[in-house]
């Protein structure tokens, strides 16, 4: 059975578990005390990843790191259907939200770390490139909603739709609200409405 | 034009069972509709504050987030969940504001306010913009377009910040009218007037 | 911001975090009632820097205590600390953007657990929450609320399925609460869930969540995560409370009997003339009146 050494609080595992959920994949959790424990930067969780981040999935045979690439992983083995990763002209698309959703709006992350668990960091500094990358999706997606679509890339949710959407819907912890962003508030509705979706804290059952 | 009204959302940005926050000249505002109809009502449940928000639509009423209280089309809260049998007080209320709907926006009135300014009578909708600007002046900004014009409505957030909200009259590409309506932002936000 | 000059918010005794998660000998900057503080952790004991001089320090129940002023009394008695069998836990500080006030308030509250804690602590299938007790103790000068009950789909880690949880509360100072519940695997015990609020200034505050459990086969990182999983569930809630800071004016919020216990705290708040991450009132009436 695939395993996923999991941070419930955790955006980047939160990809991994709803992507699972999504296709219907039953793994095993292992949860890692990441906050206050540091466990992740554990010799035994360093041998699984030397950079000593989470999540960590293994599945196949095979020890992944990087949640992005494990989405890959998931599409690529557990949708026989194809339709997460599409390998026609929209692989490209989903592949360039995947490089921003694991760079760029990565500073929501990282402003949720400094406000939240007092992580050190320029807190002001974050919240602004966070918000730049809040704009690049806001205008994205408007533009989706006005040629008809509602997702990232096509007219069937992918996985850069959920690479994108824990940061995005996070980012109140980084002290970022979403009263910039109509389409987003549009967009995010309809994530939680796929079949099988799960929540996490900070991101209610309820909308 | 009058200033009793204010426009806050485009329709189309709020459909039906849908909630969104909005800020205006600082205080927090929730847009929602229920069975077809918008309501503007202060972010604020009366129970213990929760901003309504973040509350969710069913059955054409709001519920709370908090403690699932929920309140109805006319701001009157209906059911308190921890206490399934009471009769609900018609005392305990939202606050709700004037609100309507024309030209394809949501606006906001003062109590007791008149008449909505005089509108194109069909619309296109395109954007609400953020900008990060204090620097707009005329309500209902016009450009020509080819087939058409673009209407740019705005409100303001809190000082430096306005939020646009733009829409057609006649017919023109939208498309490329959102791409117009943010060269407007980046004219602004660099401190270039239009 | 700077120090208060609220006297009863500083004569109390503040967590400023688990002594174990201070480092040795590196200083860590932090904040208490508006004012910043040094904590120094050495071998032979902890330090607290704050208003330019060295504040009291207690290390009871291996968290550091610190206070501006005179408490009137010492930290409160925990007779659960002294039983063997029992797992210590930290949680860890999280930062929360709300008056601690309104932490303290939302941790005494039955009534969210349908819809904060949906299917954990509650279910909407089941919102009532039936009539409980409060007190306040006069010869401890605590309040109390007991004999609450709820169904609960997963009261703890350990959980398998729902069960109706027996609940008390127990709050021992205006920053400081725990509860007693029904550990799934000893029903005739009583877990202590405690929940310390250092209130860095009056719309910011560091929950410290601490446990005393009867677990004897979850992880220390299962329980850690389903500690913190409910707490960043009551984040997004505290933090969109408005206003931020609590109010005491009558009429400004609409408490019903589920709230007893807040209704209580509220008036026992008042009574002490506490204001610190209170609203300001304007109906007149000073603080304590
Ligand atoms: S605060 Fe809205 S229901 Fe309690
Ligand atoms: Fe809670």
């Amino acid at each position: 059975m695939p395993k996923l050494y999991d941070y419930v609080l955790s955006g980047s595992c939160y990809k991994v578990r709803l992507m699972t959920a999504l296709l219907g994949v039953t793994y095993e959790t292992q949860a890692i005390d990441f906050y206050p424990g540091r466990e992740h930067k554990s010799p035994a969780m360093l041998a699984l990843n030397p950079l000593g981040q989470l999540p960590v999935f293994e599945d196949y045979g095979l020890v992944l790191r990087d949640a992005q690439a494990i989405l890959c992983h998931l599409a690529n083995r557990h949708d026989p259907a194809g339709t997460w990763l599409p390998r026609d002209q929209r692989f490209g698309q989903v592949m360039m939200w995947l490089g921003f959703a694991g760079g760029e709006l990565m500073a929501v992350s990282a402003a949720r770390m400094v406000s939240m668990l007092g992580y050190p960091g320029d807190l002001e500094a974050l919240r602004a490139k966070g918000r730049m990358a809040m704009r690049v999706i806001e205008d994205h997606l408007s533009d989706r909603q006005l040629a008809g679509g509602i997702w990232a890339v096509g007219d069937t949710p992918t996985i850069a739709d959920i690479a994108l959407f824990p940061y995005v819907m996070l980012s109140h912890d980084a002290g970022i609200g979403h009263e910039d962003y109509p389409a987003i508030n549009l967009w995010q509705r309809q994530v939680r409405r796929l079949p099988g979706f799960v929540g996490m804290p900070g991101i209610p059952d309820y909308f | 034009m009058s200033s009793d009204w204010t426009p806050i959302a485009l329709s189309r940005d709020v459909p039906d069972g849908v909630t969104r926050a909005v800020c205006l000249e600082g205080s927090e505002l929730v847009i929602w509709r229920g069975a077809g109809e918008a309501h503007v009502w202060e972010d604020r449940c009366p129970h213990r504050g929760m901003r309504l928000s973040l509350g969710f639509v069913r059955d054409g009423a709001l519920n709370c987030l908090y403690h699932g209280w929920q309140y109805g089309a006319s701001s009157s809260c209906v059911r308190i969940p921890a206490h399934p049998d009471l009769t609900v007080p018609p005392t305990i209320k939202a606050n709700a504001y004037p609100t309507c709907e024309a030209g394809g926006l949501i606006w906001v009135g003062k109590e007791g306010a008149g008449a909505l300014p005089a509108l194109p009578a069909t619309t296109t909708p395109v954007l609400s913009l953020a900008v990060a600007t204090d620097g707009i002046e005329a309500q209902g900004l016009m450009r020509d377009l080819d087939g058409g014009r673009l209407h740019v409505f705005w409100h303001r957030v809190r000082p430096g910040k306005v939020m646009l909200h733009g829409v057609i009259e006649g017919s023109a590409d939208v498309s490329r009218v959102a791409a117009l309506m943010r060269q407007i932002r980046t004219q602004y936000e660099e401190g270039v007037a239009a | 911001m700077s120090l208060t000059t609220d006297q009863a918010a500083l004569d109390q005794w503040y967590v400023l975090g688990a002594v174990s998660h201070f480092p040795f000998g590196t200083p860590v900057e932090t904040g208490l009632l508006g004012e910043p503080v040094t904590v120094t952790r050495r071998d032979d004991g902890v330090t607290v820097i704050g208003a330019g001089r060295s504040l009291p320090v207690r290390t009871t129940y291996n968290h550091v205590w610190t206070s501006f002023g005179t408490p009137a009394r010492d930290i409160f008695a925990l007779p659960e600390a002294t039983e063997p069998d029992r797992r210590w836990l930290y949680c860890g500080g999280v930062r929360v953007a709300a008056s601690g006030l309104r932490l303290i308030e939302n941790f005494l509250d039955l009534a969210h657990f349908p819809y904060v804690h949906t299917d954990i602590l509650g279910s909407e299938e089941k919102p009532e929450v039936a009539k409980y007790e409060v007190e306040q103790r006069r010869d401890v000068d605590e309040i109390w609320a007991t004999k609450c009950e709820f169904f609960q789909p997963k009261a703890a880690a350990a959980s398998d399925g729902g069960q109706i949880s027996q609940y008390m509360y127990r709050v021992v100072s205006p920053f400081n609460v725990m509860l007693y519940k029904t550990p799934p695997t000893a029903p005739n015990r009583w877990d202590v869930i405690a929940l310390f609020v250092q209130p860095v200034d009056e719309t910011h505050s560091i929950a410290h969540p601490f446990m005393l459990v009867i677990d004897p086969t979850s992880t220390d990182a299962e329980i850690i995560a389903f500690q913190q999983m409910i707490f960043l569930q009551d984040k997004i809630v505290l933090e969109n409370q408005r206003p931020a800071l609590l109010p005491l004016q009558p009429g400004r919020e609409t408490p019903t009997r589920a709230d007893l216990s807040s209704v209580l705290y509220r008036r026992w708040l008042k009574e002490k003339a506490l204001t610190f991450g209170t609203e300001p009132r304007t109906d007149g009436v000073a603080a304590g009146a």
